[in-house]
Order: structure tokens, then sequence, then C-alpha cells
């Protein structure tokens, strides 16, 4: 959580940091403006993951609302006027989250606790609306696809022939025919940049990365759907050619 | 900044769609602990959805357990809308349900389901056992392990066979054990064989009383005769107290036609063979209604007594055949573990994993998203002909186990080192193949 704070707090003072420069013009030889189209960043943040499950009847079991993550990627964008611009890239984000089987059996209580990690990479087109000049304010919305890479999963289970608890940490073996490892979803939020030194910019967004793909294939009738909302603050550089 | 606020509302109302994107979810998935069932569809869509949320093999089951509700449904539909004077047969009912659970891989599933409007009233009860074997014996295990025994005491050295409740009298296990001669003189093998494993629970029974078992209070005072005051903690090793002689090269642990029992005579009996605790396999339950939503797997250790096991490794035979069911498979597995042991025999039946059933069934069916589920009392007691009531009681695992590389035994069994099939003819000529084989095989090494 401090962490997550901390970042946000970066952020706030990277945009007050800004130098009042034009974010895709800069004085030409001959003194008029010369337009830049193209835009090539990095960025870095943190998430926090909603892992969305209708719960049924399932009362002893307790999902955190949120979990946080890690992000990390690259954005390419195009921008034929001043406040629009178009822009992909790849985000390797975190969507984690953390369950805890919680029950009372004979007057003791158990707690049966797993956090999973989860390594997605998040591949977005966006629409990207601008207002300003010295400082600009972005909003920004569009669809993304995804892959799910990799997840781990750490915790405590029940061993029927210790008959005590076990503690795991281990790699999630993915299984073909319950996990859905391709995402789709929508993605928006809103952001402020600014240059700084030449063609470089610094900007900082939050964003939601809303996936409406379960992350389960349809492998049974009853089934209970999965999803993942991330939201996410990123700190970021660019320059434009 | 004038478009500012547009995009802004352009984007939240772009944001409010979305949330129609996701699919529904489940409004009410239907408690498999519903019991008092009260029509064939409500019987059926509780055992049905029992099934599809509580059992733990459907990543390896081939069964499609949703186009059998597809194919049942209405057939049970049609059971209610059958007028007074067409009741439903015992065979109707019978062959829908042996249709529902055909096949499925559980070799512990057992199904008893109970309806009161059949005909003849009251009669209506199946019980199936779907997780059946290709490979089977043509003699049953109570005539087979006389035969067994015949041949057994042809190789035992005169005055070693010492015999409790070979018969299973009161349905307690019996057990035999006596010494063979080895490869050179002097040199002993010890042999033992358990029928079932059910040592412990006895002990418990009859330290603290049980009015609800008095067979087994009556079967523990010989038991203690034979095995030693001390046999629940150790009881080869202490009660026999022969295998650690160091005169005894080899010993021979017979688990054919052991139908199993609990687990908490594992550590006692079969855990003191080894020195110290043996990885056994791995389990894992389930953490949701989705029929894949499992845990992680758990590691099963089986401890050895501390001041009852065998001191010094030798080599030990585990003889199992098609016959050893559950906690037998589970010894087999263990002394197979034993970096000195050696399975001899036929596959094992494959109804390895394990179960919480009893009083409880139902909240250990809550806690752990699977196994036995319904009405105990009805399993206990049978159908009450006089209650409305259609009533079941489904015995399935609790927990899905495999060996200690992963590999999956249920339905497949453990499959012997050393391959001997059994042989009613020899055996019938009092020649036990398969004794013969382990006695070789700890005579000359291989």
């Amino acid at each position: 959580m401090k962490l997550f704070y901390s970042a946000l707090l970066l952020m706030c003072m990277v945009g007050i940091g800004m130098q009042p420069l034009a974010a895709q013009e800069e004085p030409a030889a001959d003194s008029s403006p010369r337009v830049r189209h193209w835009v090539f960043g990095l960025n870095a943040g943190l998430d926090r993951n909603y892992h969305s499950v209708d719960m049924v009847y399932m009362t002893d079991m307790r999902f955190d609302k949120y979990r946080e993550g890690s992000v990390f990627g690259f954005r390419i964008g195009y921008a034929p006027t001043k406040w629009l611009s178009i822009n992909t890239g790849a985000v390797l984000i975190q969507k984690n989250y953390h369950m805890d089987h919680v029950f009372q059996y004979y007057n003791l209580r158990y707690s049966l606790p797993t956090t999973t990690t989860n390594q997605y990479v998040n591949v977005p087109l966006e629409l990207r609306l601008s207002v300003g000049n010295t400082v600009k304010i972005h909003a920004f919305g569009g669809v993304f696809g995804g892959y799910w890479l990799s997840s781990h999963r750490s915790g405590t289970t029940y061993s029927f022939s210790n008959d005590r608890n076990y503690e795991f940490d281990e790699d999630w073996e993915f299984n073909d025919k319950r996990d859905n490892r391709l995402e789709t979803g929508f993605t928006w939020g809103a952001g402020i940049s600014g240059m700084i030194i030449g063609r470089i910019e610094v900007g900082a967004d939050i964003r939601w990365y809303y996936s409406t793909s379960d992350i389960q294939k349809p492998y049974m009738v009853n089934l209970n759907p999965r999803y993942n909302t991330a939201f996410a603050i990123q700190a970021g550089v660019s320059y434009w050619l | 900044m004038r478009h500012l606020k547009f995009y802004c509302i352009v984007l939240a109302s772009v944001a409010l769609l979305l949330a129609s994107c996701r699919k529904e979810p489940l409004e009410n998935n239907g408690n498999p602990n519903h019991i008092l069932c009260r029509t064939y569809t409500q019987q059926f869509e509780t055992i049905w959805a029992g099934m599809d949320q509580g059992y733990v093999f459907w990543d390896r089951d081939t069964v499609d357990w949703d186009k059998r509700y597809e194919q049942f449904k209405p057939i049970f539909a049609a059971f209610d809308s059958r007028p007074a004077n067409n009741p439903v047969t015992y065979r109707e009912f019978a062959e829908a349900y042996y249709g529902l659970f055909q096949g499925l891989l559980d070799h512990h599933l057992t199904a008893r389901i109970y309806t009161p409007k059949g005909t003849p009233r009251g009669a209506c009860e199946v019980i199936i056992q779907p997780g059946e074997n290709d490979y089977v014996h043509p003699t049953y295990p109570d005539q087979e392990r006389n035969l067994q025994l015949k041949a057994l005491r042809k190789k035992a050295i005169p005055g070693t066979m010492k015999e409790y409740n070979p018969n299973t009298t009161y349905g307690i296990p019996g057990s035999y054990f006596c010494l063979i001669k080895g490869a050179n003189e002097g040199e002993l093998i010890a042999y033992f064989r358990f029928t079932g494993f059910s040592m412990v629970q006895m002990h418990q029974m009859y330290e603290y009383g049980s009015s609800a078992f008095p067979d087994a209070v009556k079967a523990q005072a010989p038991a203690k005769a034979f095995y030693g005051p001390r046999y629940h903690e150790g009881i080869n090793m202490e009660g026999a107290g022969y295998a650690n002689n160091d005169s005894v090269v080899g010993i021979i642990f017979d688990v054919r036609g052991n139908g199993g029992g609990s687990v908490a005579d594992l550590s006692p009996i079969v855990g003191s063979l080894g020195q110290s605790p043996t990885l056994v396999g791995y389990t894992r339950v389930k953490e949701g209604y989705g029929r894949l939503d499992y845990s992680a797997w758990s590691e099963s250790w089986v401890a050895s007594p501390a001041n009852a096991h065998l001191k010094k490794a030798k080599p030990i035979v585990v003889l199992a055949d098609i016959n050893s069911v559950s906690c037998a498979e589970l010894a087999t597995m263990l002394i197979k573990a034993l970096p000195n042991g050696t399975f001899i025999g036929e596959r094992t039946y494959g109804a390895i994993g394990g179960l919480y059933s009893g009083n409880a069934t139902n909240i250990y069916h809550d806690l752990f998203y699977d196994g036995c589920f319904g009405d105990y009392d009805y399993f206990e007691n049978g159908p009450d002909p006089y209650k409305d009531i259609f009533s079941f009681y489904i015995y399935t695992s609790t927990f899905h186990m495999v060996d200690n590389n992963y590999g999956d035994v249920e339905g497949v069994g453990v499959q012997p080192d050393i391959e001997i099939k059994y042989n009613y003819k020899l055996l019938e000529q009092g020649t036990d193949n398969q004794l013969d084989r382990a006695i070789r095989f700890l005579r000359v090494g291989h």
C-alpha cells in the first residue's frame, strides 16, 4: 500500500516538475513550428488487481478485494493532430490475487491462504485525446489483447495423510482444458505529460485494464466466471521523432 | 479545455457500457448437501450437481457430465409425470442411474439411491459401483485366501505359523505370521499378512469404549494377545518381534485380497518397515465448485514409529493383487517407495483416493469442496420405507492421490516391479506362484 501511494506521489511530483515546452511542436530553423507525429516511450509503475469471482455460497472463501503488482512496458504513438493520437505498445503487467480458505471445525479455526501471482502481457490500442500546451492533460480509451504468460502460487493447503497443513510454493501448471490464456478487454484512463529536454517528454497516467474474457475456458456448463480488472499507476519517458 | 468535459462524458459512458460485456455469474449452483428431495427430478438434479462440483477426478475422467445431464434429465422428469397407476419400476430406476454413473473413474465411488415411490413400495434402492476393472479373478478373495494359507503352511518353518482371526470373524481383519527358510542355513524370511487395516481403530474402540462397535471390542483381547500390548504403536516390530532379528534377511508383506481400511494403520504397521518417514505420494482436494478448481499438491509422508521400526534396512517384498484395495494399495505404494522395497504380484485395484465419510460427511464436503455427500444416516442404517424422501448417499473420494512420481494410480492401480499373475489352477494344487516368486527373490536377490 505504501509503495502504491509513494508511486502516486512521485508521479504528481514528476508532473509538477515538467518544463513549459510544447508537446509535439518545436521551433524550426525558419521559425515555423515543426509538427512531430511519432512517439516512443517506456513506462513503469504499480497496479492493483481486482479478481472478480461470484461466491455463490462459498462463504468460507475470502478473496482480497485488491492485490498489488507491477507494470512495465513501452508505447508507440502516432499523433495526426496536436490533440489526438493513436497509441499501442506492450505492457508486462501482474494481475495477482489472494484467497483465504477460512473455516471453523471442532472449535478450531483454520486458515488456508493462497497468493497467486500472474504475469500477463497486454497490448493496448487506444485513442488519446489531449488538451493543453505546456503541460498536457490526456484522456484515453481503447481495447487490449493479452496473453497469460505465467502463474505462481504459494500458501497453505491440507495434507490428507499427514493430517496437518502443508506449505507450498510452486509454478502453476496451465491446464489446456481449463485456463484461458488469451485475454481481451477495454482500457481507459487519464494522464499528464510535458516536455523536459528537447524531444524528451515525461508523463504519468492512471489506467484501468478491464478484462471481458473469463480466465477459464467454458469447459463446463455450471461455470462461475472469473475476471481480472487491473488499476495501474505508471510513469514514463517518451521520445518524439 | 472546452472539449475536456465532452471527452470525459464519452469515456465514462463507454466505461459503463463495458460492464455489460462480462457474463453474468450463476444465480444458484444447487447445494449438493440437499438431502430432502421430494421428486425424481430434484433427486437427480441434486446428485448431478453434487458430482459436477464435488467429484475430484474431473481432470482425468473421460465422461461428458454435461451430456449426461442432457441425456438423463428428461428421463427423471418423465418419472415425475407418471400417473399413480403406472409407478416407476425398480428396473427403470436402476437403469437410469446406472446409465448416469457408467464409466466414472473413481474406484471408491458407491452411489446408493433410494426412492419411496417405486414399485414395489420402499424397495427401489440401487447401489452402483461404476469403477470396474477388466481384469478380475475367477474366484472370491475368501476362497483365494484359504488356498493361499494352505500353500503358506507348506512353506512355513514348523511351529512358527501364527494366525489371528484368519476368517475375519466379527468382520474384523485377520493376520498371519510365519518364518520361512532363507537361502542359507540359519537365514530366515519373515512373512506377514494383513487381510485388512483397522488395528488402530480397534484399539481406540477398545480403549475408549464403543457401543456402536461391540464386535471390535470383543476382538481386541485376542488381538492384544497375538500382537502384544502395544501393537497399535508398531505392530510388527514390538508385537511379533521377529523382523529385527539378525537372522531375518528379508521380509514378505502380503496384502493380497486386502480390502483396505483406515490410514491410521499405515504408520504403525507399514511405516515401521522403514527407518525414516517415507514420501508415498501427493494428494490434493478442490478449492471451488469448478470441476478443475484444484488445490496445490501436498506431500503425503508416512511416519516411521520412533521406537518400533525396523532398525536395519532389509529387502522387503510386498505381495499384492487386483483385490488389494485402497489402504492396501497405499501400503503397496509405501513399500514400493522404500529403497529396499519390491512389489511382486499383479496390479492393484485402483481405488486410492482418500475418503472422509461418517456423520460429518457433508461438513467435509463443504470444507474440501469434494468427496462424499448425501444422507449418511441412510447409508448407515438403510432406507426408511416410511419416510417419503428420495434419499441418497454418494460415497466418493475426497482426495486425489498420485504416487511419489506424480503418476496416476486411480483406476489404474499400482504397477508391480515383477508381475506374477494369479494362477488358480496352481493354487488349487497347493502352489502359490506369487509367494514362491517372492521367496525366490529374497533368496536369490532378483
